[in-house]
């Protein structure tokens, strides 16, 4: 521990002196290069942060929140108002359940874990919540207009024009595309977790896939 | 497009299987701030954290305030202090994107750091 009047204090003073002539930001720069800021392993990163070490925990968010908010944000189409509050759900469970971190998987996948339940109780609070034609609707799908999205994806380009698309479609309309195909759930367990018959979440599916289909093409022409 | 619901959960399930965008979108700072700001909040109710001497001495280094702070106190519990809670930066990192902190060794200043 530095103490006044140690040499250890002196050098300190001298540094900081050096550091602010240079002006405030090239200052802050060279003290943080300078900080020796630890790259612990997740595990020991874990072993500090569980032991309230304030600098340790602002690690653990530095390492992790950029993958946590990235994969929620993508997630949450079209409700990213809710990422926030979403993103910061995962960390204090991540906090609560921290000590059950065994390090066989990095970090930021057991966080994402995390992520992809609160993500998954959303749709499903969601589905819930949002209302939902059911009986006596015409489900079948448009007959083929186009080849365009088989091209496209042909072309491996169709990444940023789904997440458009995502963007614009009713929302019940999305998370149900996303809990299916991205999250590789079926349609049987969709339907036990929001309450539904299979048929009724089928009849949404494909009604999902419909106007999906209907936008790409609209985007295209 | 296919009819039939088998070809289009197979189109779907290729689309789902494509890149996600190369770079991984950023969380804005000011959701990094806040989060520290939470996580530290949650440690302190089961408890108080690890004193400032403790975590210099595990290699990280203090900002300006917790280095007075530490220096000015001994006893322990006034050491787990966190300083934070009182300091003007983290409320401008919670509310800015890039928040004017120009310190060394403030987290809140380090989340604004592109």
């Amino acid at each position: 521990m530095v103490r006044p009047g140690d040499e250890g204090e002196r050098n300190a003073k001298s540094d900081y002196i050096n550091q602010m002539s240079q002006g405030p930001q090239e200052a802050y720069e060279a003290q943080e290069s300078s900080a020796g800021v630890n790259q612990l392993a997740d595990q020991d990163l874990v072993a500090e942060v569980l032991r309230k070490d304030r600098k340790a925990t602002a690690e653990f968010v530095a390492r992790c929140a950029d993958h946590v908010y990235a994969y929620v944000r993508r997630r949450l189409i079209p409700r990213t108002d809710l990422v926030d509050d979403l993103v910061q759900e995962v960390f204090l469970a991540a906090w609560e359940n921290l000590d059950k971190f065994r390090g066989d998987s990095p970090l930021r996948s057991w966080l994402l874990g995390i992520a992809r339940h609160k993500v998954e109780d959303h749709y499903r609070k969601r589905l819930r919540e949002l209302p939902f034609r059911d009986e006596g609707e015409d489900s079948s799908e448009e007959p083929a207009s186009s080849l365009d999205l088989e091209e496209t994806l042909a072309k491996r380009q169709a990444g940023q024009r789904t997440r458009e698309i995502l963007k614009m479609l009713p929302e019940k309309y999305a998370l149900i595309l996303l809990w299916r195909y991205w999250e590789k759930r079926s349609l049987r367990d969709i339907a036990v977790q929001i309450g539904r018959t299979e048929k009724s979440v089928e009849r949404l599916l494909a009604r999902a896939r419909q106007q999906f289909k209907k936008r790409w093409n609209e985007q295209q022409s | 497009m296919n009819s039939n619901p088998e070809n289009g959960d197979r189109l779907f399930e290729l689309l789902a299987k494509q890149p996600e965008e190369a770079e991984p979108e950023r969380a804005p700072s000011r959701l990094k701030a806040k989060l520290l700001t939470s996580l530290v909040q949650k440690q302190q109710e089961s408890g108080p954290l690890r004193t400032l001497a403790e975590t210099r001495a595990n290699g990280y280094g203090l900002c300006v305030f917790e280095d007075l702070w530490e220096r000015v106190t001994s006893a322990e519990g006034a050491q787990s202090f966190n300083c934070c809670s009182l300091c003007h930066a983290r409320v401008l990192a919670e509310h800015w994107e890039t928040a004017p902190i120009y310190w060394g060794h403030c987290p809140y200043a380090a989340f604004g750091k592109k």
